[in-house]
């Protein structure tokens, strides 16, 4: 079996759940903040940059704040539309707002055993694992690193959990976890190799990246420096923010959004200071706090689920592409909870609307992978994707001729139409179909037999688009040179 | 005129309910009727934040007002600790020196612990987030703490708990501290790996470990 | 205790474009011109010639004229409200809210006890009604199990003889298929309403009736409509086909041949009652294509089944009552958790009046009180995000970020102590961390939700009837029975 073509979800609805009084608050609240709190960095470059520009800055305090008429005419100039590339063109996305695809989730640092079905700390060939899989799964667009790779050392590990992906995939990567120009650098010099050229990577960017402000209101200095290299070369970059509410943002939904927005906002105003007319998009990750025990739970309930679809709102409002969060179950077992939080995520996501629907296969809030909640949280989007994409209302499936020739009291199971058509139909991969007789006899088995009976043949059967062999040595190459200069770097200090 | 009962009630009703104005009168009260200092701490202060402990067990209590409460506690052990002083009572060593390891910004999980370790009576000094392992060494030797506990969110940072205790070690400061690690992607496992005394995945359980270090539990 | 319901401020979510709608509802008068409806009730056939419809009497066939359904069914437009035996628990229909009941009338019940299902009986129906009075998201009920040790002929007045006492909400009786059951629930009805008039103005019950796919409508369920319509009680009209069974196979063809169902029973009811109360119901579902077992809940043309009914009531002007929370799975599992949760959540932006119902395993085959408790909680996940969130001053909560400032944290700021408990918390999903969930056997939601029957079950009292109703009601149940007896014996 050849990679599965990426499904493109349609965005048929883009339900704005926040009205257009309350999106217009929410921005003027967070072009507020940014004026009067701005944000702390550890960047000087940064900080220097925007006072070239114009803007205010305390360096003594390492603090911006932002004017409100530039962080607007920043974010104007960030493009609608883009390509994501891939490894495979045929797998590339074409962002112009009018499909959604889906990724995996990541990175957490561990793993749910395919044997001992307990979890253990992740490593390298987990991350290919995940990538096999998630290649031949459609409903699939895009990769993120889903597991850390613990066994190799921590300056280049970003970068070989991506070059544990290459073979493994030829779908789009939207790198997460590489957060320094040491690791941007490397995986610039792997993606140019790929796309042939530093051109052809600008025109076909195999991978995005996406960085993380500090909630509240702290840019990191490596993220900036990253980004900035990433995007010097085209690469496509998110800005994200996860605050959570009552934690690192405030106790209402409300200003949990604005707090995002606001974080948002100030990383594209330095993106587009930095590299002007890069691809950016937005990421919210806003999350609840369990307020007991301060654990956080990311789709656990009503507020978390409604703050990450009023971001398409916001996303939408400034007219960029964006991240509208999907699944994250804090669930620990792909279990009744795991079904309904993905579920209510994955179908808020097609609600709302939102380019990248990211991600799928983790469990307890993203700290832990697992294979089966991979296929599970597939077949989720595969019922999302078949109802969102309608059914058909030509005269061959209104079969008003058909109900004729049966007419009252009739049955239509033999019917022409019927045999040819009786494929059309949604077939779960993993549902229990059996009476409950037998399911009764087969040990009342739940979805996750069958969801590691399909990891296993999946991992024996799939075979990715490979990868040419000088291509490979040329990506051990770097990655062995770039392993050699970060040991160097750990022995100096 | 207020009793001594009376005031032990409104010390541990404005502890429990993040009164910071109650709390200090009440302690204020208690210690200018010369009452015994280690009793105020131990009736008083200590058995309110117990109670307030297994109300927040029972989730009756929600993480944010443990936080204020802490931070009320704390304010009340300043008036009190002098007293203590002045009768030389030593206080037995309770201090935890908390920090979010180096390159990790990620210090939320930290400032819980925090929070819970001092409803239950322990001292904490916090060295704060992204923290260099030469300013851990340099507290130890400093403040002499009973227990070091280090967290780390980020899978790229949680190796720097390993950097710490060997930097203990190089100091030969390691027996003299026990150290606890957390953190989301920390486990068991590798808290035993490298070579940390404790491990608790939640706030409460990271008290209750706190308590077993240091033989109070 | 006040009910639940979906309140969506937005338009209602519609799945099929304008244009499909309308090629919906051509396509069904064509289907009621060209192919007309069989029926058993000779009444009816008499009556539709009377009003110049084709009726062939040899084949029990009535073929419609587009511009006499249009007519009749306009005579049935417009919203109600459902009473209840407590007037706080009336509902009010109006198009936007939607209001959940219980799954009924299932066979079988799943008992905890023996971690089995078994048939169910009339105790079984008490306690089930008593369980959904106590809980909130559960705003109307139907007869959740059947009285299987009850003789037939008066089963459904037993059902509904078991719920008057056990809840004070409106109760919507769906297994009274004959117009002698449906006389006696309507007497008891009386007697718990106060008179007939009272019964009218605030009807404590509705029906609905089931036409027989494809296209033939019962002698029993036509005389009920009329009886009961008569009455003012609020009386359905279903139509429950299975795509590639008894419609067409495609999601098309299925809703046309619900749809030309649908509207032939509001132009019965509207000619035999016109005006009476009335609201429309498509139950159409899906079946294994391999083992033709019934797929109810089961995938995407399920749920769009589900919200296309509400779309096409909403053009004809009724109320809608549509399924809600069923699943193929045979205990509270990762599946069943899926299908509820996407049933649920599209209910929230594209609510039917009527969503039912809550409770069951097996392609509604098996009621299960656990799975009624998790069900209450998908809904009331959905319910709570469909309701929204205020976007003022103090929820965008400017003065607070500031006070934070860059690097604080906002745990102990006296605004999120104001508002901590503001939100939604679970009542059954685990939150323990790894360890300790490891340690304790890895326990799923339906344990705590097993838990929480059993409390409910223990703990709550519905307000009680008044001595004389239940006396009366009780009379008015022996009579009932005997005279079912005398009928069964003269067979």
């Amino acid at each position: 079996m050849a990679t599965a073509k990426p499904h493109a979800y349609p965005q048929r609805y883009k339900i704005d759940v926040i009205s257009d009084e309350q999106v217009k608050a929410v921005h003027q609240a967070s072009l507020d903040v940014l004026e009067r709190v701005g944000c702390t960095t550890s960047n000087d470059m940064l900080l220097k940059v925007l006072a070239d520009h114009g803007q205010r800055v305390d360096f003594e305090e390492k603090r911006f704040f932002l004017d409100p008429a530039y962080v607007e005419k920043m974010v104007a100039q960030i493009p609608r539309n883009f390509t994501m590339g891939a490894r495979n063109p045929e797998n590339a996305l074409k962002v112009t707002g009018e499909y959604s695809w889906v990724s995996t989730d990541g990175c957490p640092a561990q793993i749910i055993d395919l044997d001992t079905k307990d979890r253990r700390y992740s490593n390298k060939q987990d991350m290919s694992d995940v990538a096999k899989v998630a290649d031949a799964l459609p409903q699939v667009g895009i990769l993120w690193q889903s597991v850390s790779a613990n066994d190799e050392i921590v300056p280049v590990r970003p970068m070989h959990e991506t070059h544990a992906m290459f073979p493994s995939t030829s779908k789009h990567i939207m790198q997460m976890t590489a957060c320094d120009e040491f690791n941007a650098r490397g995986l610039i010099e792997m993606g140019t190799a790929i796309a042939g050229s530093a051109e052809s990577l600008r025109e076909n960017p195999i991978f995005s990246n996406f960085q993380c402000v500090i909630s509240p209101f702290h840019w990191d200095g490596d993220p900036v420096d990253a980004m900035k290299l990433f995007a010097e070369h085209g690469i496509p970059i998110g800005i994200c923010s996860m605050p959570m509410m009552a934690a690192t943002a405030p106790a209402s939904v409300a200003g949990l959004v604005t707090l995002a927005n606001a974080e948002i906002l100030s990383g594209f105003t330095i993106m587009q200071t930095l590299v002007p007319g890069s691809p950016n998009f937005y990421i919210s990750y806003a999350s609840d706090l369990d307020m007991n025990s301060g654990a956080m739970n990311p789709a656990w309930g009503p507020e978390g689920l409604f703050a990450e679809c009023a971001a398409s709102a916001m996303a939408r409002f400034y007219d960029v592409a964006s991240v509208k969060s999907t699944m994250g179950t804090g669930s620990l077992q792909s279990d009744w909870t795991a079904g309904v939080q993905n579920s209510f995520s994955a179908m808020s996501s097609l609600l709302v609307g939102g380019d990248f629907f990211t991600g799928i296969g983790s469990l307890h809030s993203d700290s832990i992978y697992s294979l089966m909640g991979l296929v599970l949280d597939s077949e989720i989007m595969e019922i999302m994707f078949e109802w969102a994409n309608g059914y058909a209302f030509d005269e061959e499936a209104l079969a008003v001729g058909t109900i004729e020739h049966v007419g009252p009291g009739g049955h239509f199971l033999g019917e022409d139409h019927t045999l040819t058509h009786m494929r059309d139909f949604f077939r779960s991969r993993v549902m229990n179909r059996q009476t409950w007789e037998d399911w009764d006899a087969a040990g009342r088995p739940d979805p996750r037999i069958a969801a590691e009976a399909e990891v296993r043949r999946i991992l024996s059967e799939h075979e990715p688009d490979p990868l040419p062999e000088d291509l490979e040595k040329e990506l051990d190459k770097i990655m062995e040179t770039y392993e050699a200069e970060a040991r160097e770097n750990e022995d100096d200090d | 005129m207020a009793t001594e009962e009376q005031m032990y009630e409104q010390l541990n009703k404005g502890l429990n309910d993040g009164d910071e104005a109650k709390s200090l009168e009440a302690t204020h009260w208690l210690v200018d009727n010369g009452v015994n200092p280690v009793e105020i701490l131990e009736e008083g202060m200590a058995k309110a934040m117990f109670i307030l402990g297994e109300r927040w067990k029972r989730g009756e209590v929600f993480l944010p007002e443990v936080v204020v409460s802490a931070e009320v506690f704390k304010k009340c052990n300043a008036i009190v600790e002098p007293e203590l002083a002045k009768m030389g009572e030593a206080k037995a060593s309770s201090l935890v020196v908390m920090l979010t390891v180096k390159g990790d910004l990620h210090d939320l999980g930290k400032n819980m612990v925090g929070a819970m370790l001092k409803t239950s009576g322990f001292e904490v000094h916090d060295l704060g987030k992204d923290v260099p392992t030469d300013k851990v060494i340099a507290a130890v030797e400093e403040l002499k703490p009973a227990i070091v506990g280090m967290s780390a969110l980020l899978t790229t940072t949680v190796p720097q708990q390993q950097v710490v205790i060997k930097a203990l070690k190089k100091n030969g400061l390691r027996d003299k501290v026990k150290v606890m690690v957390g953190g989301a992607p920390v486990t068991q496992e590798w808290a035993d790996q490298i070579g940390a005394d404790g491990y608790a995945p939640s706030a409460p359980e990271a008290v209750e470990m706190a308590k077993q270090l240091i033989g109070k539990a | 205790m006040a009910v639940k319901g979906f309140a969506w401020a937005g338009e209602p979510l519609e799945p099929l474009s304008k244009e499909q709608e309308q090629l919906v509802h051509e396509r069904s008068l064509d289907v009621l011109q060209r192919i007309g409806v069989s029926t058993t009730n000779d009444r009816t056939l008499k009556i539709m010639a009377e009003q110049g419809q084709d009726v062939d009497f040899e084949e029990r066939r009535i073929r419609f004229d587009p511009a006499f359904v249009e007519q009749q069914i306009a005579l049935g437009r417009g919203y109600y409200t459902l009473g209840a035996r407590d007037p706080e628990n009336d509902l009010v229909l109006d198009g936007r809210h939607g209001y959940i009941s219980s799954e009924g009338c299932l066979a079988e019940i799943y008992d905890p006890a023996i971690g089995d299902r078994r048939y169910s009986s009339k105790e079984d129906l008490e306690a089930m009604t008593r369980l959904s009075d106590a809980l909130p998201q559960i705003a109307f009920l139907w007869q959740p199990v059947s009285a299987n040790d009850k003789i037939v002929p008066v089963r459904p007045m037993h059902e509904t003889h078991a719920q008057w006492s056990n809840t004070t909400k409106h109760i919507q009786q769906m297994t009274a298929v004959d117009p002698f059951n449906a006389r006696g629930i309507l007497e008891m009805a009386t007697v718990v309403a106060g008179s007939a008039e009272a019964l009218r103005e605030r009807p404590l019950i509705s029906n609905f009736q089931c036409a027989i796919s494809p296209l033939h409508w019962d002698d029993g369920p036509v005389d009920a409509i009329e009886l009961l319509g008569q009455a003012g009680i609020p009386v359905g009209l279903v139509s429950m086909p299975l795509l590639a069974a008894t419609s067409p196979a495609s999601v098309a063809g299925t809703l046309v041949l619900a749809n030309a169902e649908i509207l032939s029973g509001m132009v019965i009811q509207q000619t035999l009652v016109p005006g009476a109360p009335t609201f429309y119901t498509c139950y159409a579902t899906t079946m294994d294509m391999n083992s033709g077992a019934l797929n109810n809940g089961w995938g995407p043309e399920d749920l769009t089944f589900e919200i296309a009914g509400g779309q096409m009531a909403r053009r004809y002007g009724v109320p809608s009552s549509s399924g809600i929370l069923a699943t193929g799975a045979k205990q509270s599992d990762w599946q069943a958790g899926m299908q509820t949760a996407f049933s649920a959540f599209e209910k929230a932006v594209s609510p039917s009046d009527m969503l039912s119902g809550a409770g069951s395993y097996n392609g509604s085959a098996v009621f299960s009180a656990v799975q009624m408790i998790l069900d209450c909680e998908v809904s009331d996940i959905a319910m709570r995000w469909a309701e929204g969130y205020s976007f003022d001053a103090e929820q965008l909560a400017v003065e607070v970020i500031e006070h934070v400032g860059p690097g604080g944290h906002f745990l102990g700021e006296p605004h999120t102590l104001q508002h901590m408990r503001d939100f939604w918390r679970s009542k059954v999903m685990n939150r323990l961390t790894w360890e300790d969930w490891d340690a304790a056997g890895r326990p799923e939601p339906w344990k705590a939700a097993e838990a929480e029957v059993q409390r409910i079950l223990a703990e709550h009292e519905p307000e009680p009837l008044p001595e004389d109703v239940t006396k009366e009601l009780d009379r008015i149940m022996d009579a009932y029975e005997a005279e079912a007896m005398e009928n069964m014996e003269d067979d």
